[in-house]
Order: C-alpha cells, then sequence, then structure tokens
C-alpha cells in the first residue's frame, strides 16, 4: 500500500535512461535540473549522454520545458490522478477502455506507447511537481505517482521523487522527522508529537483560527496562503524571522531582520533528494543568523516558569480509554 | 438520571477534551467530574473551567453549545450514550467500541475513525475522513454505523474494513479510498474519485456520480439481491431505501486491482 | 566524583565473576584507584555491570529517518517521552526519535551504540542526527562494499589504490571503520538484480566477484589498523539454503579479523519457503573453531517492526511478499536502502525459525566474547527488546515455554529445545558489554578497570532477568548518575569515536576527477568538516599500528 521509492540525483544523473516530468516546468523552475542530473549528463552507463535518455513531460498546458522533452503528453486538467491510476492498471494488462483512456485527453496509443518505454527502460525515474501536488486531490496525486513507480519495480528499476523549491523545506522536512518522527503537521501541546496533517497543518490551522499566535521561519504565507489564514495571521500576534520585508513581515507585529541563509549565514541545506550540502556564507551580514535569533528566544523563555505545571504530566491520546 | 454538561465559555483553541466519554463519566461523582482534566491548547484545566456540569454517575450523556472547536468527544467509548446539542469538532467517537452516539447540529473531520462497533447519528453536515482509517493504518471503521443526514468532506470511508456509512446529501472526493469492505449508502451522490484504488467493498449511490475510469461496468439495469437486507438492516435506524430500484454495477479499482463494487442509479 | 559501594560486579575484562567490590570514579569520569569522596552509591545486594555496548544498530541516518516518516500509526500507539525540565518530547517504538533513542537505550543501562550503516554522501545528515542523540557515545560505519570508484581499483588489480580510496572515504565521513553490506549485490541491485554467489562476476563487471570483494575489504582494514574490522552483512541475507554463502564468505576471510554482522540471517538451511530450517549448527562450529572472527546475533523478537537495509533486493522482495509500504533509496555511487514495516508471528514457520536462530547462535557459540546481543535494530526487532532476549537465554524453562507456541511442525527444523545451556550473568555482562566493546576496539568501553570510562549499570537483583534488565536502578555515564532509583534525571551529551586511517595525500587528487563524474556534489563540499561532529574523539590508527 504505498510507500516511496526514490534515489539521490547521482543515480539519475549516471543510470536514468528514462525521465518523467509530471506537473512541473524544470526548464523555469528547477532550471539547472536537465543540465546537471536529468538529461545533458554522461556517464559510464550513458556514454553519449542526451541521446542514451528519453524524457517524457506530462503536464496540462505547454511550457517552456516541452522543448526539452522526447514525449509530450498534454493531460486535460484536474485528470492527473485519473491518468496514473490508469497506467497503474494498463501496466498490470487490465482492460481499460478508449473511451475511459480518452477522458485524460490522452489516447490509448500514446498510453501504450508509454507504458512499453517504461517496461523498457533500464533506470526509470519520475519527478514530479506541485502541478500534481498542490492541485486537486493534492496528497494522493503524489500517492499515486509514487505507487506507480513502486509498482514498476516488478518489471525494471523505476523510482520517483518529488521536485521540491522554496529555500531549505527538505531540510525542515528532514528534522521534524528525526526529532519527532513526523515531517510536518505536528502539534506539541499535549507534551510529545503528535501528527495529522489537516488538523494541525499549518493553512488548516490557519484557517480555521485554532492558533493564538503564529512565528515564522524561510517562509512568507502572507503571499502564499489563502485569504482567510492570512486574516487570521493578521488577528493574532505574528513574529517573523527574516532578510527581507516580505507580505508576511507587512502584517507582522513582530519582524527581525536576520542574515541571509548560505549568503551570510553558514549551516545545512538538505536537497531535494534529502543529501545534505554545507552553505558557506560569501558575505558577513550585520543581522544575527535565524539560528541565533531562536536560541536566544528559547534561553529567554528558559528563564520563564516551565510550561508544565509542577507534578502534572498530560496524557497521551491512543486508542485505550 | 444522566450527566448534563453545557459549555459556559468559548475556547480560544482546540479544546480537546477525551474524557466527555461515557466510560470515563459513569464511575464519577460531580465533584470527580469537575476535576477531570482537559487540555485547552497547551493548558491542563479541570473540565468545569469550561463546563456547567449537571447529575452524576451516569453513562447517559447530554452535552449543549457550540461544540464546534472541542475535539475527541466520546473516544474510544464501550457503552452508553451521547447526546450532543450544538456542532461539535473532530475526532467525535474515533476509536469507538459500541454506544450510540447523536448529534443535532454538524459535526467535524474524522468523526467514527477507526471506529469497532457502535453508531453515531449526525443530524446535520460532517467533515472528512468518516470512519476513516488515520494516516499510516491499514485499517479504518471495522464495525458499526455512521448515519450523516447532511453532507460529507473528503476521504469519507478511507481504508474501512466493515461497517456501514450512510450519507444522507453528497460526498466530496475520495469516498471509500483504498475502501477493503463495508458498505457506503450516498443519499446524493459524490464529487469525484468515488471508490479510488479500493479492493473490496461496496459503495451505493443513489444519484449519479462520476466514475473513475479504472471501473469497469459489469452489469446495467441490475437489482443487487442484497438490498432488501440492506433495507431491512437499516430501518431500525430510521433509514429508508427507495425499493425496487435497479443499478449500474462497477467493478474496480483495476489499478489495484481490486474488486470492489460500484453502484449508481440507473438513469 | 562519585563511589559505588557493595555490589556484586560483574567484570568480564577484568575476570571479575560476582565479586564485591567498590568502584570509583574521578571528576574526569574513568575508574580511579583513589577514593572519591562526594556522592556514594550503596549497591549492597545490587548488581554492577559495564553500561551495554551495542555493535550492530541503526538508529540515525537516512535510512532510519526514511522509516519514521513512513510509520505514523506506530507513533501514535508507542510510547511517548513527554517533555520535562530535563528530558526533550519524543516517541519510542519501531523507530524511535533522536531524543527517545537516547533515553531508551540509557534507561535499560547501554551507554555506547555503534550506528552501523552510513553513506559517506549523507554522513554529514547522520553526524547531525547523532548529535540529538543524548547520553549514549557514539561511533559510526561507512558503507563501502558497493561503493564504485573502489570496486573499480580492485577490478583493475590495485589493491594499494583501493585501500587509499577506503581509507580517504573513512576519514571524508568521519566515521570508524568499514561496514560491507552485500558486496557487489546492491551495485547489481541498481539494475534491479542482485549478487548471490560469491564467484560469479557481479553485474557490470568482467572478472571482480563478491569474494574478491570480501577478501580484500577485510585485509583493506586489517592494513589500515582500524580498530574495528570489516563489519560484514553477507551476500543472500534471509534466504533459505544461505548457509552454503555464509560458510563460503568466512572462507573468503581466512586469516583476517572480521566482524559478521546479524548472522542469525544468514545462517538457514533447506531450499525454500518450506523447507527453510536452522543451520545455526554448522555456522556455531566455524566460530568456534575461528576466535579471530566475532559476530553479533541479529536476533527476531516476535511482533512488529519495521526492517531496514542497505540491502535493496531483499527489501523488495519482501516488499512483494507482505504487500505492505515499501521505501526504497538508492544513494549515487555508494550504496542504497530499503524499508518495509514487519510483522514476526510465532504462528509463522519462517518467522519461527528465525527466532530460534538466534537464540541459538547465541547459546551453541560457545565463547561469549565472539557473540554479541544484537537483533539488528529494528530489522529483528527494536533495541528497547534486549531483556526479553536475555530472560530467554538465562532460562530454559522460558525458553520451552515459549517454544510451545510455535507451529507443531517446528521440530526437526530447529536445535533450540535441546540446547541445555543458560546464561549467567558473566555471559550477559560479556555478551552485552565487554564483547561488544572490544570487537569495536573501544579499550575503555566494556571495562571497569582504571582508566577506562565510568559507564556503569546497576540492577536491582531479581528473580525475573526480563524485569531486572529493563529496569536498572541506576545508569552510570562517565560518573554522571543518569538513571537514578528508575528516573532519567540528566540527559548529557555522548561523545562520537572517529578512526583517522593514513592514506596517501595524493589520494585526493587521485579521487576528484572520478568524484566529479559520478556525484553531484562539489569534491570540496563533500567531506565531513570535524567540526560538524559534537564531541568527536580521534582515534589515529597509525599511532595505535605502532605502539
Amino acid at each position: 500500500m504505498g510507500g516511496k521509492v526514490t534515489c539521490t540525483l547521482g543515480e539519475v544523473k549516471q543510470r536514468a535512461d528514462f525521465i518523467i516530468y509530471w506537473g512541473g516546468n524544470p526548464a523555469e523552475c528547477h532550471p539547472r535540473h536537465f543540465s546537471k542530473y536529468t538529461l545533458m549528463q554522461k556517464s559510464k552507463f550513458l556514454p553519449k549522454g542526451r541521446k542514451d535518455r528519453t524524457m517524457v513531460l506530462v503536464d496540462i498546458r505547454e511550457t517552456k520545458s516541452v522543448k526539452a522533452s522526447d514525449i509530450f503528453l498534454q493531460v486535460r486538467p484536474g485528470k492527473d490522478f485519473e491518468l496514473i491510476t490508469i497506467l497503474r492498471a494498463l501496466v498490470k494488462e487490465q482492460q481499460v477502455t478508449d473511451e475511459q483512456i480518452e477522458e485524460t485527453g490522452l489516447s490509448r496509443e500514446a498510453l501504450n506507447d508509454l507504458v512499453s518505454r517504461m517496461k523498457a527502460a533500464k533506470f526509470g525515474c519520475m519527478f514530479f511537481g506541485m502541478g500534481l501536488s498542490m492541485t486537486r486531490g493534492k496528497h494522493m496525486n503524489s500517492a499515486a505517482l509514487l505507487t506507480l513507480a513502486a509498482e514498476m519495480n516488478a518489471f525494471t528499476k523505476f523510482v520517483a521523487m518529488p521536485m521540491r523549491g522554496h529555500g531549505n523545506v527538505t531540510g525542515a522536512d528532514v528534522i521534524m522527522r528525526w526529532q519527532t518522527g513526523f515531517p510536518f503537521g505536528i502539534s506539541f501541546n499535549r507534551g510529545y508529537p503528535r501528527y495529522n496533517p489537516g488538523e494541525f497543518s499549518t493553512i488548516d490551522v490557519l484557517v480555521r483560527g485554532d492558533c493564538d499566535a503564529a512565528f515564522i521561519i524561510g517562509a512568507d504565507p502572507g503571499g502564499t496562503m489563502p485569504q482567510p489564514a492570512i486574516n487570521h495571521l493578521k488577528r493574532i500576534p505574528t513574529i517573523v524571522l527574516d532578510p527581507h520585508i516580505t507580505h508576511t513581515s507587512k502584517l507582522a507585529r513582530v519582524h527581525i531582520t536576520t542574515a541571509a541563509q548560505g549568503i551570510a549565514a553558514p549551516g545545512t541545506a538538505y536537497r531535494m533528494d534529502e543529501i545534505p550540502m554545507p552553505l558557506k556564507p560569501a558575505l558577513k551580514s550585520p543581522y544575527p543568523s535565524d539560528e541565533e535569533v531562536v536560541r536566544r528566544i528559547n534561553e529567554a523563555i528558559a528563564k520563564k516558569p516551565f510550561w508544565l505545571p509542577e507534578g502534572s504530566m498530560p496524557q497521551m491520546v491512543t486508542e485505550q480509554v | 438520571m444522566g450527566i448534563k454538561l453545557t459549555l459556559i465559555r468559548q475556547p480560544t483553541v482546540p479544546l480537546e477534551a477525551e474524557v466527555l466519554c461515557p466510560d470515563t463519566l459513569a464511575d464519577c461523582s460531580a465533584d470527580e467530574i469537575a476535576q477531570l482534566t482537559i487540555y485547552h491548547g497547551k493548558r491542563q484545566l479541570p473540565l468545569s473551567d469550561f463546563f456547567e456540569i449537571e447529575g452524576e454517575k451516569s453513562d447517559e450523556i447530554e452535552i449543549h453549545g457550540d461544540l464546534k472547536k472541542v475535539r475527541w468527544i466520546g473516544r474510544g467509548m464501550s457503552r452508553g450514550r451521547l447526546k450532543i446539542q450544538g456542532d461539535v469538532g473532530m475526532h467525535l467517537g474515533a476509536y469507538m467500541r459500541d454506544g450510540l452516539i447523536e448529534v443535532k447540529g454538524d459535526a467535524g473531520d474524522w468523526i467514527g475513525a477507526e471506529m469497532k462497533k457502535g453508531t453515531i447519528r449526525i443530524d446535520g453536515n460532517a467533515g472528512g475522513q468518516i470512519g476513516a482509517a488515520y494516516r499510516g493504518s491499514r485499517r479504518g471503521m471495522r464495525g458499526g454505523l455512521i448515519h450523516v443526514t447532511g453532507s460529507a468532506g473528503l476521504e469519507v470511508g478511507m481504508r474501512m474494513r466493515r461497517g456501514i456509512i450512510v450519507i444522507g446529501g453528497s460526498t466530496r472526493d475520495f469516498t471509500g479510498l483504498q475502501m477493503k469492505g463495508g458498505t457506503i449508502l450516498l443519499g446524493e451522490g459524490a464529487e469525484i474519485r468515488t471508490g479510488a484504488w479500493m479492493n473490496r467493498g461496496t459503495i451505493i449511490s443513489l444519484k449519479a456520480l462520476e466514475v473513475m475510469p479504472t471501473f469497469g461496468i459489469a452489469i446495467r439495469q441490475f437489482t443487487p439481491p442484497f438490498m432488501p437486507l440492506l433495507a431491512k438492516a437499516l430501518v431500525s435506524e430510521g433509514i429508508t431505501l427507495p425499493e425496487n430500484k435497479s443499478f449500474d454495477l462497477y467493478n474496480g479499482d483495476l489499478a489495484v486491482p481490486g474488486r470492489g463494487e460500484l453502484l449508481v442509479l440507473s438513469s | 566524583m562519585l563511589r559505588i559501594t557493595g555490589g556484586k560486579v560483574y567484570d568480564p575484562a577484568n575476570k571479575i565473576d560476582g565479586q564485591i567490590k567498590d568502584l570509583n570514579i574521578d571528576a574526569d569520569g574513568k575508574f580511579s584507584d583513589g577514593q572519591c569522596d562526594s556522592r556514594t552509591i550503596d549497591a549492597t545486594g545490587m548488581i554492577v555491570m559495564p553500561g551495554g555496548v551495542d555493535v550492530h544498530t541503526h538508529v540515525a541516518g537516512g535510512a532510519i529517518n526514511f522509516a519514521r516518516a513512513m510509520t505514523p500509526e506506530d507513533h501514535r500507539r508507542t510510547q511517548a517521552f513527554i517533555r520535562t525540565k530535563t528530558r526533550r518530547s519524543g516517541l519510542g517504538g519501531m523507530a524511535p526519535t533522536t531524543f527517545a533513542t537516547g533515553y531508551l537505550y540509557a534507561g535499560m543501562g547501554w551507554t555506547t551504540v555503534n550506528e552501523a550503516a552510513v553513506p559517506v554522501l549523507s554522513a554529514r545528515h547522520t553526524h547531525e542526527e547523532l548529535a540529538d542523540i543524548p547520553i549514549v557515545d557514539k561511533s559510526t560505519l561507512t558503507l563501502m562494499a558497493n561503493n564504485e570508484i573502489m570496486l573499480d581499483q580492485m577490478e583493475a588489480g590495485e589493491y594499494e589504490r583501493a585501500r587509499d580510496v577506503v581509507a580517504w572515504y573513512i576519514w571524508a565521513a568521519k566515521s570508524y571503520g568499514v561496514k560491507a553490506v552485500n558486496p557487489g549485490g546492491v551495485a547489481a541491485w541498481k539494475w534491479g538484480g542482485d549478487a548471490r554467489n560469491l564467484s560469479s562476476p557481479i553485474e557490470g563487471y568482467n572478472k571482480l566477484t563478491p569474494g574478491t570483494i570480501v577478501t580484500q575489504l577485510a585485509r583493506i582494514c586489517d592494513d589500515l589498523g582500524l580498530p574495528h574490522p570489516m563489519h560484514l552483512h553477507c551476500n543472500d541475507l534471509g534466504a533459505p539454503g544461505n548457509i552454503k554463502t555464509t560458510l563460503d564468505t568466512l572462507k573468503h576471510l581466512e586469516g583476517s579479523r572480521a566482524h559478521i554482522a546479524h548472522s542469525q540471517y544468514h545462517a538457514y538451511g533447506g531450499d525454500g519457503w518450506e523447507t527453510i530450517c536452522s543451520a545455526t549448527a554448522e555456522l556455531a562450529e566455524y566460530f568456534n573453531s575461528h576466535p579471530n572472527i566475532t559476530t553479533d546475533a541479529g536476533a527476531v523478537i516476535f511482533g512488529d517492526t519495521v526492517t531496514i537495509t542497505a540491502d535493496g533486493p531483499w527489501q523488495h522482495l519482501l516488499y512483494k511478499l507482505t504487500g505492505r509500504k515499501w521505501g526504497n533509496l538508492d544513494v549515487e555511487n555508494e550504496t542504497g536502502c530499503g524499508i518495509v514495516p514487519y510483522t514476526y508471528r510465532p504462528s509463522n514457520l519462517v518467522n519461527a525459525v528465525q527466532w530460534a536462530c538466534g537464540l541459538e547462535l547465541l547459546l551453541l557459540i560457545q565463547s561469549p566474547w565472539q557473540v554479541f546481543l544484537s537483533t539488528d535494530h529494528p530489522n529483528g526487532g527494536c533495541f528497547w527488546r534486549y531483556p526479553e532476549i536475555i530472560k530467554l537465554l538465562m532460562s530454559r524453562d522460558f525458553r520451552d515455554e515459549c517454544i510451545k507456541k510455535l507451529p507443531s511442525n517446528i521440530k526437526n527444523k530447529i536445535v533450540l529445545p535441546e540446547i541445555a545451556r543458560e546464561y549467567t550473568l558473566m555471559d550477559v555482562a560479556t555478551s552485552m558489554s565487554a564483547g561488544p566493546a572490544r570487537a569495536l576496539g573501544l579499550k575503555q568501553k566494556g571495562n571497569l578497570g582504571t582508566g577506562c570510562d565510568g559507564d556503569v549499570v546497576i540492577y536491582d537483583q531479581e528473580d525475573d532477568p526480563g524485569e531486572m534488565f529493563a529496569h536498572p536502578r541506576y545508569v552510570i555515564k562517565a560518573g554522571e548518575v543518569i538513571i537514578d532509583d528508575g528516573e532519567i534525571r540528566e540527559a548529557p551529551d555522548g561523545r562520537e569515536y572517529i578512526a583517522k586511517p593514513f592514506y596517501d595525500p595524493a589520494t585526493n587528487d587521485f579521487m576528484r576527477p572520478l568524484f566529479e563524474d559520478c556525484y553531484t556534489m562539489q569534491f570540496e563540499n563533500y567531506p565531513v568538516e570535524i567540526e560538524r561532529v559534537h564531541g568527536a574523539s580521534i582515534h589515529d590508527c597509525k599511532n595505535d599500528q605502532d605502539s
């Protein structure tokens, strides 16, 4: 029942002879992806580089990435999940009618060709972008592609990877996992980590007005989140750590200017394949790093009374009464 | 005499109150009930900070007020009756083992999640993930009945294994997602991706709906032999099924490949 | 700083077997001869042992972190650590979070752990995670046996080059030694294949065989003077009849030191899932006549767990067998890993054989200096269940009780019912502490002698060894009382042991073009800077060899 089958980008560079980009526009959003990892590199196993690789692009519209692709499949908007689910069925040689296939905007010939190319690949890799993961169906769209990649391993080697961006989002995810067991959507109100996306994820908490303060680092929700979430941020005390003036810093009660990570502050960033990279700052900044600000806030909090009253211990929420 | 609880002030952040459960309250005196711990955000408070309490030592409980921010009521309950007048928050009757929950008002997400037995009746609308599996769990509800007279949200009955969910109104996307057994009855159909990745189980829609492309039509104008049995089982719950209707039967999801049944009222 | 008086001391390294002896720990946290006049713990009537040492576990890094994300259902039902003034919050269970890992290990008296599988590429991540595991001291092993740059040198017959490459990688990763997983097999998995035969060339190579990799890598570890010998996960893990491969592998190791990881998974007879049976007697016999080789049990405990291993092909098979979730992560040029949740059931014949095999090895290998307590956490079971294994080893009656719950057709497939041996407390102290410490080359660990680290566990003597070992009365780490009357009092940071083997300085220039060819990061960004390792303690291999 799902899971995730993936690899580091060097594996793609060295081995992937078949690449699918789904719901992403790497030519404009990840401009070095083709040249560094997926298409242009030659390797021991793919000595002819681009000529040894096939690239398929699946998207709802033509983007600049089409030019780089060998095959472009234009899926009807909102039909990604259906298309991937059809592919899962076709891979297993289940009967799907022409009409059913055509609902997705693609023909049987195109899908048969895709499936046979996928099975014939020596090393296939699927990258998916926000065109898949943030449109209707969201996590299930991602799950669909990850499941297809896992199931393809009955035939040949196949992996999948999300095309993540926006600063060090992967790093946050990795560290939350080792400290709490969960990547995001975590509540500590009972004194231990609990996870439930939809209940504790940031947008949902803000839209429902479930929090009475907000502390924001390395993000600009004021520019990206739905209006009800932004309205709540305006209502409550919001504190922002950011090198720049942002939509969020404008609505915040407190904005602490910090040094830009990687430019003026050191640290570690995690690449989309979860490989850690050291950040070596080139410039000096008069501002403190995010880390230093958080550490000093922590020290100040430590001087206050402990959040748990003496002698009390919260209960876990479990199946047991 | 039962216990009556009335919300006396609105929580400003979610109020987690799994102690509002017949199993817990049935053995408590009025003073003990007042001292039960609830969680207003990270603060542990006595129940009496938020509720006026009448009665004691009973598994017949009534709760009044706008409980939209109150979560986990009836968690794991195994007996008795919970009557709720007003809207209620997430996780109502999650992990329920038996007994009855009745709500006059709307309910939030995750009602009856992973329940085993018992009945939940919502006279109003409900959120998503009704009778579902919590994230990562292999199975959702394993028995019992959930009846929502109004509409419901996403992923209703996700990974359910057994039991019945009846939604009087319509549901949103992914109804019966990865279903493994049991029955979902939809009075007013559903939005999209109904029965996606289902393995087994039955989804019945009394209104036309969009069928996933990975479902194959098995029979048109079909009268399922089990319908009278289902109708009989639901009568005692005050649900009447239309008689002598014929359905189009689809099988799927072929992607799994699964042997679930999707019955859509023939047009 | 601390004085422990009146306890019955079990200190195998100094041949102290239950004698009453006082211990003193000085201000540097080391055992000393002088009397210390601060706190005294009266351990009269209690059992005193050196703190436990886990020779093979998976507690930090990309793979276990992947497993954490994959198992939210386990996190919900598991023991939570609620935040207190001295303790951060976390979750126990199949793949515990970092803080919880430290509390759980220390909570049962273990004070040193060896993270047995680190790809160099993500070593930086592993060290960051280890820094978040409190209390225990740590070491790491670098995954080498499928490293393509090294394999290419071996294929070309360039032994010395291969040795320099290994040394370069160990220092780049700031690790402590070499782990070899399924030599050649993970490299083949990258094309969906496997390597199950020691003498056939591996996929993608003309003459290089798994056997050659095993022999040469063991020799390299010896030649480099690494404190811990090659740590080998043999080919053909988990497959019925794999005893042939295992014994064949061992023959490739004649004359070298080596540590065979989780040998339970490599000790099966039969030729299919129906005929699988224990072949531990054969394997134990080999160990009994070859004291140069150590092993850890990789015992299986019934219940839920999550399996994670660099053995990608095995994990794909397990995913197909269980139909549950599957995670896989291939790491460029170096290795891969697979993650599959799994439940070991006593009613399942194969699981029952596995359960028996682990215990059989622990009991049939005569010297506890050669076979160590492990479950290959989390693969065979979670480390916090070690006390259950100790109970099984110490009580034949308890074993017999458990054997009754196995399927009846298990007869003739296992030898456990015939084994009378019961572990003594001295055996336990050797297998859980002194033995693994010695195998790891950690001379200051697993030893209550003067100058060694003041890591001690003190138990109330109880009839049920399972209870006794699960709940120590006191745990002392470097002289600091961590568990006091059964409660966690302090959670100091531990240190990390790193080996610095010698390599030809020209190796850097040799590596650079090869590196740029197959990696996707800057050569300069690849080695972990020593400042990034918290509490680093460097073991200089050259000096060690000279002395």
